[in-house]
C-alpha cells in the first residue's frame, strides 16, 4: 500500500494524464471481460436468467475443447487469418507502390483507393453475398456471357471457393488500410539513398529489395498489428455471407461463439470459446509488435 | 417491397371507407399508456396504421418501444430476460418460439374471451397452446404450398417425354417422390433446375423436419431422445441430399435461405417451388419473370401418405410484468380482430379467424383475382388439414443448430446420411440432457 | 519511350486497377438506382433499362410506400455518436499519448502493450457482458452508452499514433517556451500540439470511420430511433422471408457519401499522419 502510494506520488503527471484512457477501457472492456470470465463456469443461459449462479467448474472448456467441430473451427481462423493478412499486405504494397509512381491526380487515386474502407462489414457481406449468388449472381451471370463458364460456379458452396470468397470479401474491404499505412511509409522515405543507388549502377530492383523494402518493414507491421486487432469485423462479413456454412466450411471461431451465445442462448459455453478466441487474438498482434520492435531497432533507436 | 407497395395502397383505400369500430368493445384506459414491442418490416407494418384507432376508442396511448425484424426482436427478448428488463406489456411473439419466452409469458386464458378465442381456427390455436395454457393471440400464420410454372406442365413436348421416361402422366407432383422425378426431368442446368430448397439455419431443419413428419417419422421419441436418425429420417435425408447429387437443384442451394428462393423463381428457373404465400404477389408482380404463368397444389405427401405442413404464427403476447393487463388484452384483441386480419390477407397473409378465410376469397373472386383465389384456397386447405409446428419447446433452435450443420454435411456429401443423422442425434441427445429432460 | 509516355503508361494501368478494386463497390451504388427485379435476375440484365431514385424515395417514405425508414433519426444518431466518440477518443488519447512519449514511468512499456491488446477482444465477445452492464445501468439503447464504447475502441490506436508524434516533437521547443513565459499548458497547445496535427487528424478519421461503420456492437446495444445507428438501420430491410437489395444499397449510398468526402477533404494529413512520428523516433 505504502509502494502504491509513493509511485503514485513520484509519477502523478503521467498517471493522471492517461487514467481517463485507463478508466474507459476498464469499463469497457475489463468489466465485461471479468463477467463473462465467470459465466464461463456457469450453464449461464439467456432465457433462464438464475442459471447465471449454476456453476459447474470446468465442464464448458472441458467440452469446448474436446470438440471437433470447435478445433476445426480455430483451425480455420487461423488459416482465414493467415491467409487474408498476408494478401491485404502483399495487394496493399502493390497498390502503394503504383499509387507513389503517379505524379497527376494522385489526391484523387488516393481517395479512389480508399473506396473499400467506406463501406461497412455488414453491407459487404451483402453485397458479396448477391454478387457470388450462383444462379443470379452478377459474377456468375459475367461469365457465363463471356462465355467462360458453362455452369453456374457456386461460389458460396464448394469447399475452398465459399473459403476464398469469405476471404476475397474481408480483402476487398481492408487492402486499402494497408495500402495507405505503406502509402505513408513510402512518402516518408528519405530520396538520398535511392539516388545514391542509382548512382552506384544498381536496378531498380535492387533498389527495392535492399532499400525501400526494409524502410517500409515497420510501417508493414504496423499495419499487420493494427489490422490484427481488428480482424474480428470479419465477422459480420462471413456471417451474412455463409453464417459459418455450409457444413461448417466457412465456420470461424467468431460465427460459432455467435450462433452459441445468440441463437443456442448458451452464454456460459460461448464465453469459455470466446477466451480462447481472445488468446488467438492477442497472440497474432503480439507476434507483430514484437517484429515491429526489431524491425524498429534496426532500423535505429526506439 | 414491391409487393406490399401495390397492396397497401389498396389498403389504405379501403381502410378509408371502413366504419370505425364494430361491435367490439375494447374497454376503456383513459389516459393509460400501453408500452409494446413489435415486429418490423414491410409486411407486417399495414397493420400498425390501425392502432390510433384502438387509442380512440379506449383513451389510451400506445408507446411502441421496438420495431424491428423477427430475428433481432428475438434477440432483443432474450436480452431483456437475461437482463431483467421487461418493461412493457406486449410483445410480437412466434408460435414455434414462444416456449422460449417462459419467464414472460402471461397466460392468455381468462384475459381474452372465449368467445374471442372460438373464432379462431382451432388448429392454429392448439399451436399457440404451450403446456395446456394459451399464450399468444395468433395473427397470421405461414405454411408452404408448391407454386410451379405452369407453362413448363403444360408443353406437350414435356408431357411426351416425362410419359415415356417416367412412365406417368407429367402433373404438378402428389407425392414427393414424383416432385423428385419431376425435378430432375426439368433440371438443365445452369438454365434451369428442377427445384430449390432453403439450405442452411433454421429453414433446412424444418424442411427437414416437415418431410420426416410426411414419411411417417418424428423428431423425438416419447422420453425426449432423438428419433429423427431411423429409416423415416434416413428417407427424408436422402430426398434432398438426392436431388442435389443429381444437380436438380442449384449448387448453391445450401446456402440459400428464403430471399434467395423468391429470387430465383421469380427470374423463372427453376420449374416449382415450396414456398409461402408471402410470396404470391410478387411471383405474379411485374417484377417477375414468370407473371400469370403460374399454378400453385398443396404440397406433397411423403412416403407415410401425410403432407408437408412445417407451419407456425406470428402472434402477439403479454407480459406477466404488465400491470394493466386488461388493457394488453383488449389491444392485442384488436390486432387479431376481423378487420386488422383482413387487412393483411389483403397484402397476402394467411388469416387465423376461420370467418376471414372465407371473406377473403369472397373479396378476391369480387376483384376477379382468380390467382389470388387460388392462393388462398390452396393455403386454406393446407392451414386447415395439414399444418404442424416443430415440438413447442424452448430447445427447438438449439435442437436447430445442430442439426442443420450435419444436414448440410450430408447434401454437400461431406458425409453419409446414415452418419449425419447419427452424428447429428448425439448432439441432440446432449442438449435434451443438459436442459433436463431426461 | 519517353519519360512522359510512360508516367501516362502508369497512370492509365493504375488507374484500370482502381477501377477494378472499385467494381464491387459501384454496383452496390448502381444497385441504388434500379429495382430489385432488375439486379437479381438471370437472364443478367446489363444495361439499366429503369433507372430511378425511386428506392430513395421509398426509404424517405415519399413513393407509393408509406412505411419509410426513419432514415433521418439514424443519420443523426450516427453523426452524433461517430463525431463524439471520434472528439473524445482524440482527446483521452492524445492525453494518454503524450504521457508515454514524454514521462517515464515503471511499468510504461507493459502498460503501452496492454492498452493496445485491450482492442483485440472481439466485439461479439464483449456484445453480451456490456448489454447487460449497460441494461444495469441504464445506458442501454442511449447514444451516451454507444458512445462510451466507441471511444474505448479507438483510444488505443489514437494513444499509438500521437505517440509518436510528440516523441518526434524535440522536448527543448516546449522548454524553451516555458522560459519565454508561457505555462506547461500554453506551451501544449502553442508549440507542440501544431507539430502532431497530422497525427492527431489522421488518427480521427480512422477513429470517425470505425464508428461510422461498426455494427456488431450498435447492433445490440441501439434499440429504438433514440440510438439506432445507420448500419443497424440496413437491418430493416430485412423481412423474416425477403430482404430488399435495392433499398439496402440506397440506404448504403446515403452512409457512404458523407464518409468518402470527410476523407477526401483530410486526406492530404491522412498520408502525414500515418508515418508515426517517422517510426525511428
Amino acid at each position: 500500500m505504502k509502494r502504491m502510494r509513493r509511485y503514485v506520488r513520484n509519477n502523478a503527471v503521467p498517471l493522471a494524464l492517461l487514467a481517463p484512457a485507463v478508466m474507459i477501457i476498464l469499463v469497457v472492456v475489463l468489466l465485461p471481460l471479468i463477467f463473462s470470465f465467470y459465466t464461463g463456469f456457469t450453464n449461464y443461459r439467456l432465457i433462464r436468467p438464475e442459471s447465471l449462479w449454476d456453476f459447474i467448474g470446468l465442464r464448458n472448456y472441458a467440452r469446448v475443447l474436446t470438440d471437433a467441430d470447435f478445433w476445426a473451427a480455430l483451425w480455420r481462423t487461423v488459416l482465414f487469418l493467415t491467409v487474408a493478412l498476408n494478401l491485404e499486405m502483399l495487394l496493399g504494397l502493390c497498390l502503394a507502390l503504383m499509387v507513389n509512381r503517379i505524379t497527376w491526380g494522385q489526391r484523387t487515386m488516393r481517395t479512389i483507393m480508399m473506396f473499400p474502407m467506406m463501406f461497412s462489414p455488414i453491407l459487404v457481406g451483402f453485397q458479396f453475398k448477391y454478387m457470388f449468388n450462383d444462379t443470379i449472381g452478377v459474377v456468375n451471370n459475367a461469365l457465363q456471357s463471356l462465355g467462360l463458364s458453362q455452369k453456374a460456379i457456386p461460389f458460396l458452396v464448394d469447399r475452398w471457393l465459399a473459403f476464398g470468397s469469405i476471404a476475397f470479401a474481408e480483402i476487398w474491404m481492408s487492402t486499402s488500410i494497408f495500402a495507405i499505412l505503406i502509402l505513408a511509409g513510402l512518402f516518408a522515405m528519405p530520396r538520398d539513398p535511392i539516388e545514391a543507388a542509382r548512382v552506384d549502377g544498381c536496378t531498380s530492383w535492387q533498389v527495392f529489395r535492399h532499400i525501400t523494402l526494409p524502410f517500409l518493414m515497420p510501417f508493414i507491421y504496423i499495419a499487420m498489428t493494427i489490422r490484427s486487432l481488428d480482424v474480428a469485423r470479419a465477422y459480420d462479413i462471413v456471417d451474412v455471407m455463409t453464417g459459418g456454412g455450409p457444413a461448417g466450411r466457412t465456420e470461424l471461431l467468431w460465427t460459432l461463439i455467435a450462433r452459441t451465445a445468440y441463437d443456442d442462448a448458451r452464454m456460459g459455453r460461448a464465453n469459455a470459446m470466446a477466451y480462447v478466441s481472445i488468446l488467438l487474438s492477442i497472440f497474432f498482434t503480439w507476434f507483430f509488435f514484437r517484429k515491429l520492435m526489431a524491425a524498429r531497432q534496426h532500423l535505429g533507436a526506439f | 417491397m414491391k409487393l406490399f407497395e401495390q397492396s397497401f395502397t389498396a389498403t389504405v383505400a379501403i381502410l378509408t371507407l371502413v366504419t370505425p369500430l364494430h361491435a367490439q368493445d375494447y374497454g376503456n384506459f383513459e389516459n393509460y399508456t400501453l408500452r409494446v414491442k413489435l415486429i418490423g418490416g414491410a409486411q407486417y407494418e399495414p397493420l400498425y396504421t390501425l392502432i390510433p384507432e384502438w387509442e380512440a376508442a379506449t383513451g389510451a396511448r400506445v408507446d411502441i418501444l421496438s420495431r424491428k425484424s423477427h430475428f433481432e426482436l428475438d434477440r432483443e427478448m432474450k436480452q431483456d430476460i437475461a437482463a431483467g428488463g421487461v418493461e412493457y406489456c406486449v410483445f410480437s411473439s412466434h408460435t414455434n418460439f414462444a416456449p422460449q419466452y417462459a419467464a414472460m409469458n402471461q397466460p392468455l386464458d381468462g384475459l381474452v374471451g372465449q368467445d374471442v378465442i372460438a373464432a379462431f381456427s382451432p388448429l392454429v390455436i392448439d399451436h399457440a397452446t404451450v403446456d395446456g395454457k394459451l399464450v399468444s393471440l395468433p395473427r397470421h400464420s405461414d405454411v408452404s404450398n408448391l407454386f410451379y410454372v405452369r407453362s413448363l406442365y403444360e408443353d406437350a413436348d414435356n408431357k411426351a417425354r416425362f410419359k415415356a421416361q417416367y412412365g406417368y402422366d407429367l402433373m404438378p407432383p402428389e407425392t414427393w417422390n414424383q416432385a423428385s422425378d419431376q425435378a430432375i426431368f426439368f433440371a438443365d442446368p445452369p438454365n434451369r433446375y428442377g427445384t430449390h430448397f432453403a439450405g442452411k439455419d433454421e429453414a433446412i431443419t424444418g424442411r427437414f423436419y416437415e418431410m420426416l413428419v410426411a414419411n411417417g417419422g418424428k423428431l423425438f421419441n416419447d422420453d425426449w431422445t432423438a428419433a429423427f436418425n431411423g429409416p423415416e429420417g434416413q428417407e427424408a435425408l436422402n430426398w434432398f441430399t438426392g436431388l442435389y447429387q443429381e444437380k436438380a437443384v442449384p449448387a448453391g442451394t445450401p446456402n440459400y435461405v428464403w430471399d434467395d428462393l423468391g429470387l430465383g423463381f421469380a427470374a423463372g428457373n427453376v420449374a416449382f417451388d415450396l414456398d409461402w404465400a408471402g410470396w404470391a404477389g410478387f411471383f405474379n408482380s411485374k417484377d417477375s419473370n414468370i407473371r400469370n404463368d403460374i399454378g400453385v397444389v398443396l404440397a406433397p405427401k411423403g412416403s407415410g401418405g401425410k403432407r408437408t405442413g412445417w407451419s407456425g404464427s406470428h402472434s402477439f403476447s403479454i407480459t406477466q410484468n404488465c400491470e394493466n393487463k386488461e388493457a394488453a388484452a383488449s389491444f392485442i384483441t384488436f390486432l387479431t380482430s376481423h378487420e386488422a386480419q383482413m387487412i393483411e390477407a389483403r397484402t397476402g397473409l394467411l388469416p387465423t379467424r376461420t370467418q376471414v378465410w372465407d371473406d377473403i376469397i369472397a373479396e378476391f373472386k369480387d376483384q376477379d383475382n382468380d390467382f389470388m383465389v387460388e392462393v388462398f384456397e390452396v393455403w386454406g386447405e393446407s392451414m386447415r388439414d395439414h399444418a404442424f409446428t416443430p415440438p413447442l419447446i424452448a430447445e427447438w433452435g438449439e435442437v436447430s443448430n445442430a442439426l442443420w450443420p450435419q444436414l448440410q454435411a450430408a447434401i454437400v456429401g461431406d458425409k453419409s446420411v446414415e452418419d449425419a443423422l447419427n452424428d447429428a442425434a448425439k448432439e441432440v441427445n446432449e442438449i435434451m440432457e443438459d436442459a433436463g429432460y431426461n | 519511350m519517353s519519360r512522359g509516355q510512360r508516367d501516362f503508361l502508369i497512370w492509365v494501368a493504375t488507374f484500370l486497377v482502381m477501377l477494378a478494386i472499385c467494381i464491387p463497390g459501384l454496383w452496390v451504388v448502381l444497385s441504388a438506382f434500379r429495382p430489385n427485379g432488375e439486379i437479381l435476375t438471370k437472364p443478367a440484365v446489363w444495361i439499366p433499362r429503369d433507372l430511378s431514385f425511386d428506392n430513395f424515395r421509398a426509404i424517405f417514405g415519399l413513393g407509393d410506400n408509406v412505411v419509410g425508414i426513419p432514415v433521418g433519426s439514424y443519420f443523426w444518431n450516427s453523426a452524433v455518436i461517430s463525431v463524439t466518440s471520434t472528439v473524445v477518443a482524440v482527446t483521452i488519447g492524445m492525453s494518454g499519448g503524450y504521457a508515454f512519449a514524454r514521462y517515464r514511468f515503471p511499468g510504461k512499456s507493459s502498460a503501452f502493450l496492454w492498452l493496445m491488446l485491450s482492442r483485440t477482444v472481439p466485439g461479439i465477445a464483449l456484445s453480451l457482458p456490456l448489454f447487460i452492464l449497460w441494461s444495469w445501468t441504464g445506458l442501454i439503447d442511449t447514444k451516451l452508452g454507444v458512445i462510451i464504447v466507441y471511444t474505448a475502441i479507438n483510444v488505443p490506436f489514437t494513444i499509438w499514433l500521437t505517440e509518436g508524434f510528440f516523441r518526434q516533437v524535440p522536448r527543448d521547443l516546449s522548454e524553451a517556451a516555458q522560459i519565454d513565459g508561457c505555462t506547461p499548458w500554453q506551451a501544449f497547445w502553442k508549440v507542440e500540439f501544431p507539430l502532431a496535427k497530422s497525427g492527431i487528424a489522421s488518427a480521427a478519421i480512422f477513429a470517425f470511420l470505425t464508428s461510422w461503420n461498426e455494427y456488431a456492437l450498435a447492433s445490440q446495444l441501439t434499440r429504438s430511433t433514440d440510438s439506432k445507428t445507420l448500419p443497424v438501420g440496413l437491418m430493416d430491410f430485412t423481412a423474416q422471408f425477403t430482404i430488399d437489395w435495392a433499398g439496402m444499397s440506397a440506404m448504403a449510398v446515403i452512409i457512404i457519401i458523407p464518409a468518402l468526402i470527410l476523407t477526401f477533404l483530410v486526406q492530404k494529413h491522412l498520408i502525414a499522419g500515418l508515418t508515426f512520428g517517422g517510426v525511428k523516433g
